[in-house]
């Protein structure tokens, strides 16, 4: 277990990075805690760098880094606890999703020994709350396999900055404004001590890998990749990633938790917003010159159809529908 | 012209028992003559994966050792890397599937195909499983197994 108190808001990514290089080299199963001393923003490996909105960033002073694990864009500050298992991946299910559960289970109880009515929910999520596939997310996760070991990363959010999170995302204002409204539904600050949680989730990880925890520190082999990684994640060919030079897609997504997005599409001159919770459109907004009057009602029957039965009702809505229609055909909701 | 493919349903999931497969990665290999070697998903493999959200791969013209990262996909957001089932220089990427990965999941043994290698002057695939019987015996067994371990669905 290597407990890395407060660390630079690179380091907050190289250090893992190292551990999973140094466990796929032979060290043991390591867990590992830190919180970035200042925000930034965090990208997932395969995410186009354009989704975040990078001038604002610079002006804001917010570094932005690309992680090897996969999801979306994040904000990430020192009110958030970040966590680390890294394991063999010979030691896990072949079945991406069943190892994901067995290494964030330890996690849940965790929370649930800080006092967190947590738990997984069918889409993989730690939530909390009353609504089975719909319950409040407690934690940012996402996983990687690097050389042979896989890590699993999470966090503990004690207090959480909904507006920054929106505001670091290219997306246009109104866009920007539904990620925030949802964000402030489905993400939210535990009440749990960290310091109590970082005990349970020793304990937790042990049992469920059935090893003795005991403080560690990084080999000379894992401080030799760290020092490569910190120049590695700073330069432009790294955040710019193995995605680099693909354009946006006409249609796109921002996951606010498993279940719960924004869309956003554009065709022509005619434009789609819209935030969808368990495949359902929950608010529209559309526009396009031709519908100069008819926008608002038309956006309005979108509203309660699934994101397909309103692509079907677009494809009916003229040329701009038509258009809209085709550029939300490619779409997927899929978990990252 | 594109490869032909007879699929035949093994242990509930479609095979193509002509090609090649990599036990360790899922991977299929379809050799098109001249050295030239197709490459991609397995339906177990698509099975365990997960809904992809992602697939990237590197460049063309990379020469590639045997289990050296040609790619990488995300499922879940878990992101890992796709490993050269065979020594070679990769020549060709599918750029539909970069464009929309679930073509891997919808048609993984025709138009979801990855890459291809050319291993003119590399050293022969070698732990490839390959031959009908072969094929129909591991891939029966590999989903045996993981039923056993509730890791795809009876």
């Amino acid at each position: 277990m290597c407990d890395f108190g407060r660390v630079s808001a690179r380091r907050s990514q190289t250090l893992w990075h190292a551990l999973a290089h140094g466990v796929s080299a032979g060290a043991p199963p390591t867990l590992s805690f830190m919180r970035p001393a200042r925000p930034y923003v965090g990208l997932g490996y395969h995410r186009p760098a354009a989704e975040v909105d990078l001038a604002w960033c610079r002006e804001a002073g917010l570094p932005v880094y690309r992680r090897k694990a996969g999801g979306g864009v994040v904000y990430l500050d020192d009110a958030q606890l970040f966590f680390q298992i890294t394991v063999p991946a010979t030691s896990l299910p072949a079945a991406r999703g069943a190892a994901l559960r067995h290494l964030l289970a330890p996690a849940v109880a965790a929370w649930r020994a800080a006092g967190v009515d947590a738990r997984l929910d069918p889409a993989g999520e730690v939530v909390v709350g009353e609504i089975p596939a719909l319950g409040i997310k407690v934690c940012g996760h996402a996983a990687a396999q690097i050389g042979g070991a896989v890590v699993v990363v999470g966090n503990l959010i004690e207090r959480f900055d909904h507006d920054a999170a929106a505001r670091v995302l290219a997306l246009p204002p109104d866009a920007r404004a539904e990620a925030a409204r949802l964000m402030r539904r489905f993400v939210a600050a535990t009440p749990a001590d960290a310091a109590t949680f970082q005990s349970a989730a020793v304990a937790a990880y042990g049992e469920a890998l059935g090893l003795e925890v005991v403080p560690g520190h990084m080999s000379s082999d894992e401080r030799r990749h760290l020092a490569h990684l910190d120049v590695h994640f700073g330069t432009a060919r790294w955040l710019a990633g193995p995605v680099a030079g693909r354009p946006l897609p006409a249609a796109r997504t921002v996951k606010i938790r498993a279940g719960v997005f924004v869309v956003t599409a554009e065709a022509a001159a005619a434009r789609l917003m819209a935030g969808v919770v368990g495949d359902k459109v929950e608010r529209a907004v559309l526009s396009a010159p031709e519908w100069n009057g008819t926008a608002g009602p038309l956006a309005a029957g979108l509203e309660g159809l699934s994101l397909s039965e309103a692509r079907s009702r677009l494809a009916g809505a003229g040329a701009a529908g038509a258009g809209l229609a085709d550029a939300l055909a490619g779409l997927r909701l899929t978990a990252a | 012209m594109e490869p032909t493919t007879e699929l035949a349903e093994v242990a509930g999931f479609p095979v193509d028992l002509a090609r090649a497969y990599d036990p360790q990665t899922h991977l299929w290999v379809l050799d098109q003559g001249g050295g030239r070697l197709r490459v991609g998903l397995d339906a177990l493999g698509v099975e365990t994966s997960g809904t992809l959200a992602a697939v990237a791969f590197i460049g063309g013209g990379t020469e590639l050792a045997r289990g050296e990262p040609f790619g990488s996909l995300e499922a879940a957001k878990f992101v890992g890397p796709f490993l050269a089932p065979v020594a070679g220089r990769l020549t060709a990427v599918n750029d539909a599937v970069l464009a929309d990965p679930s073509l891997v999941e919808r048609d993984p043994y025709g138009a979801g195909w990855l890459v291809e290698f050319d291993t003119t002057g590399f050293e022969a695939p070698g732990t490839l499983v390959a031959g009908r019987d072969a094929v129909n015996a591991w891939f029966a067994a590999t989903v045996e197994d993981y039923r056993i371990k509730g890791l795809v669905a009876e």
